[in-house]
């Protein structure tokens, strides 16, 4: 511990009192990020008191990451340094909720669960289902504009987000947007933070927009045997008239993860599409995609169970990380007509590794496990190749989540563009000191 | 007049074509929807990125102010030269670059009519979603800029819902391309901050668009009432019901009247208020929501609610919504169109009060409403030679406004703060708010020569006098 964390105990404690901080070892290692470790946990529970930590951060130059549950916190490089974990835990306060105009304001510390069910009972919800499930929270799914398969039907918290305020490293708050559901007075700051990972400024409070939910939802599964057939598949299925909520190949593999099943591939790949709306809406749509797989040569089925599956679509990414530890995720995002042939190229290039495919067919993004049986230093290897491919189909690839010893050897994000020096200054307007995560964002931001 | 240096400069880079400098050409440039304001000291149009980067290098050599227009079709004064300098039109940069239907995506340059964008591609079965008002003159760069909406933003989001990425000329003469041809390209969202940037931070010289398919089904209902109370009523009824319609606009009686006179569209005379509420959809769904939607028409006491039977009905119930403003210009010599948004749950409450504003203030307004979302666009009545019955409307609209924010709304839904509400910002941004706009304004524009005097407060003048120069056509 430098001296200088060691003097700013008593600053944080007269912030956040004696209760809102925790400094002992094996609470610290518990908010490890990568290797680091950090020498507080604080739990201010309140606006100001985040803006006030993060005011005395910069003052003494400590690095902080912002978390709640950690959901996401494997992605990204490791951090060049970390002193403070600043939890957003206390913070699950509802300021304004009201059903009839659609919107939400509150705190961003609230479990994705515990918002689900509270809008749920005015028989609305946000339509995401982001990596970690009902454990992600609200604040850090706009930070990494986490989305899942509802992406298809509804677009991401990038769409939803109507305002926000946000603690800055100069110990103040900033507002922008509002309540309403439409507004573009001033510049768009709130986009600035959907995706930046904390690492601009932490989210204090979070206006959202909310969608009433649909009477009856079905979701309806075409067996498929060959990466053709699905491209024929998503190109009818994309121009129909359809609305699908969700739209989804999974390779074999990924079906046998889905069902939790260890023997994989003992049955082909899956296309799964979910529909909402009343009774004759479903049938109706049940009817075109029989005659859509029909023309492809496929046959279509009522998915069973389909709720818990797609619950275990968000928390497959949790599920991956106790079942395989060696398990790689990436993130591949690239124009929608690349998806197959992305697929098609990364076994060949997997070579021995196992590997599993979710793509959200009308979104164009891809998310990769790999699941070598053992360490293989050909990893970090296997993942540039498919980076490679990736930005060839003019894509992006995102290490989402890989093992500690080959994280040092890979680059979570990939190569900066002609708009990275702008990145840069931005970064540099809102956190002059480098205080927030620094190091574990794009380009060693 | 004899051929500035400045525009010989210019016509170097553009051709003798390209530049005009006359007096008498530039006064087509000095005014936008809002107002006429100054005139810019000459106007070029480029052909491609690499003619806007020199345009831009030579304005940096002589310090000079640089604005960019699209159609002029603006509403808050964005694509004026308040301060003079060098207008860049964009009615030569109009390709539709590539279209690529298969990744539901196009590339576009500035200058292309937002309306043009879905021409293109309806044989194909798709459209480009943001439909302002004016869509079969406003450009998609302009639309860029002002982060335009439409009546049909309600289901679908407004421009920067749309916007996967773009090509940006920045002050210096450099060029960037934020976002990508997907979605989710790593690193800050640069094309969420340039949306809406009303041109204050760089240039927009090509655009990557989204493009929706379009819809099965499109149905449109027509409800007719008596009380003007009961259209509001039935807005918030249909959103508590769970119904998101494609378009939810509301007219009152004496906007009807006029645009009645003007489009011949069927509207009734006599009623004291319409909704045109919009479904689409799979047939199916169509059907539902037409259904459930007509339900609650009756339940708040329509008159009458009719379903557009053809599409050339359709047709002509949108014309009439969209030329509403250019039909309240046929009875009256100025109006002044406002452009707040409250929560829509509060609507019938904010009738009520524009209702007692009209009185109190002896004027005539019409409202148009973006009721699903909304976003209200009252439109005050004056004459700009009365300058007692200019201040009350500028009054009018001011306590409009006002109300709008304490009802936990914004100054601006769809139209942009531009020049006429950058001083209206602290309304509803306190200083450290503004200061953060700021200081991420200096990092792209750090001279202040794009596009002086818009988005942000100057400071130079108070606002409710800029606004009353603007509205009075004296600046």
């Amino acid at each position: 511990m430098t001296a200088a964390v060691g003097s700013i105990r008593t600053d944080l404690v007269s912030i956040v009192g004696e209760s809102g901080i925790v400094t002992d070892p094996d609470s610290c290692a518990s908010r490890r990020v990568d290797l680091h470790i950090p020498s507080y946990v604080v739990y201010p529970d309140g606006a100001e008191k985040v803006a006030a930590i993060l005011h005395l951060a910069a003052e003494n130059d400590l690095a902080v990451v912002p978390f709640r549950n950690g959901t996401k916190l494997s992605t990204g490089n490791p951090p060049r340094r970390y002193d403070i974990a600043l939890s957003l835990k206390e913070m699950n306060r509802v300021w304004h909720f009201e059903a009839a105009d659609l919107t939400i304001s509150l705190e961003p510390g609230m479990k994705f669960g515990d918002f689900q069910e509270f809008v749920g009972r005015s028989g609305l919800w946000l339509p995401l289902d982001p990596r970690g499930g009902a454990q992600a929270s609200i604040g850090g799914m706009i930070a990494a504009n986490a989305t899942g398969s509802l992406r298809q039907g509804f677009g991401g918290p990038r769409d939803m987000v109507i305002g926000l305020k946000i603690a800055t490293t100069d110990g103040k708050i900033v507002k922008t947007g509002g309540r309403v559901v439409k507004n573009v007075a001033g510049y768009d700051l709130g986009k600035l933070m959907v995706g930046s990972y904390g690492t601009l400024g932490v989210i204090v409070e979070v206006n959202l927009k909310l969608y009433p939910k649909p009477p009856e939802w079905v979701t309806f599964a075409i067996r498929v045997s060959g990466l053709d057939q699905v491209r024929d598949l998503r190109g009818s299925i994309l121009r129909s008239p359809l609305d699908a909520l969700r739209l989804v190949l999974l390779d074999a593999a990924a079906v046998a993860l889905m069902r939790r099943e260890h023997q994989p591939e003992r049955q082909g790949a899956e296309v799964w599409i979910e529909i909402g709306g009343s009774h004759r809406v479903i049938n109706r749509c049940e009817s075109e995609l029989g005659q859509i797989a029909k023309s492809v040569g496929a046959g279509l089925s009522r998915l069973e169970g389909a709720d818990a599956l797609w619950k275990c679509f968000s928390d497959l990414p949790a599920w991956l990380q106790q079942e395989h530890s060696k398990v790689v995720v990436l993130k591949v995002a690239l124009p929608i007509a690349a998806s197959e042939e992305f697929l098609s190229l990364a076994r060949q290039h997997a070579g021995g590794v196992r590997l599993a495919g979710f793509a959200q067919m009308g979104v164009g993004i891809i998310h990769v496990c790999l699941l070598p049986e053992t360490h293989s230093a050909n990893l970090v290897e296997l993942v540039e190749r498919l980076r490679k491919t990736a930005v060839t189909l003019g894509g992006t690839l995102v290490v989402e989540h890989c093992p500690i010893e080959i994280k040092g050897g890979l680059d979570a994000w990939g190569a900066t563009g002609d708009d990275f020096e702008a990145m840069r200054k931005l970064k540099s307007v809102w956190d002059p000191k480098g205080i927030l995560a620094p190091g574990r964002f794009v380009g060693g931001i | 007049m004899k051929l500035s240096a400045l525009a010989r400069d210019l016509a170097r880079i553009v051709g003798e074509d390209g530049a005009l400098w006359r007096s008498e050409d530039l006064m087509l440039y000095e005014y936008d929807a809002l107002s006429s304001l100054r005139q810019p000291d000459v106007v070029v149009f480029p052909r491609t990125t690499a003619e806007v980067v020199q345009i831009v290098k030579l304005a940096a050599a002589r310090n000079m102010v640089v604005v960019a227009r699209g159609a002029g079709t603006g509403l808050s004064g964005g694509s004026v030269a308040t301060e003079g300098g060098i207008l860049i039109g964009f009615s030569r940069m109009k390709q539709i670059v590539e279209i690529d239907l298969e990744n539901q995506r196009a590339r576009v340059q500035p200058g292309v009519v937002n309306l043009d964008m879905t021409l293109a591609v309806t044989d194909q079965g798709y459209y480009y979603a943001p439909d302002p008002s004016s869509q079969k003159a406003c450009t998609i760069g302009g639309n860029v800029a002002e982060n335009s909406g439409g009546p049909h933003t309600l289901a679908y989001g407004v421009t920067t819902n749309h916007v996967l990425g773009l090509e940006i000329v920045l002050p210096s003469g450099e060029v960037i391309h934020p976002g990508a041809a997907h979605w989710d390209r790593p690193g800050y969202d640069l094309t969420g901050l340039f949306v809406g940037s009303e041109g204050t931070l760089g240039i927009v010289t090509e655009i990557t668009v989204r493009l929706s398919r379009k819809p099965e089904a499109v149905k449109t209902i027509l409800a007719i009432y008596d009380q003007v109370a009961d259209a509001t009523r039935t807005v918030t009824s249909i959103t508590a019901r769970g119904i998101t319609p494609a378009a939810l606009e509301m007219m009152d009686g004496f906007t009807l009247r006029a645009v009645e006179a003007a489009t011949h569209a069927g509207y009734p005379m006599d009623c004291a208020a319409v909704l045109l509420i919009e479904v689409e959809g799979l047939r199916e769904a169509v059907e539902d929501h037409s259904d459930d939607i007509e339900a609650v028409c009756r339940e708040n006491h329509a008159r009458e609610v009719r379903r557009a039977k053809t599409s050339e009905e359709r047709e002509l119930l949108w014309k009439g919504r969209k030329t509403a403003f250019g039909a309240l210009g046929r009875i009256s010599p100025n109006y002044y169109v406002q452009d707040g948004v409250i929560p829509r749950t509060r609507l019938p409450e904010m009738l009520e009060f524009i209702g007692n504003i009209e009185k109190k203030y002896d004027l005539h307004i019409g409202n148009i409403f973006h009721a699903g979302d909304g976003n209200l666009h009252p439109l005050i009545m004056y004459d700009s030679r009365d300058r007692a019955q200019t201040a009350r409307v500028l009054q009018a609209a001011k306590e409009i406004i006002v109300k709008c924010v304490e009802m936990g709304g914004s100054i601006t839904g769809e139209h942009g703060v531009g020049l006429e509400k950058s001083d209206l910002m602290p309304l509803i941004f306190s200083e450290v708010d503004l200061e953060m706009m700021a200081r991420i304004k200096s990092i792209f524009n750090p001279l202040g020569r794009f596009n002086p005097g818009k988005v942000l407060p100057t400071g130079k003048m108070c606002g409710e006098l800029r606004v009353e120069m603007a509205v009075g056509g004296t600046i």
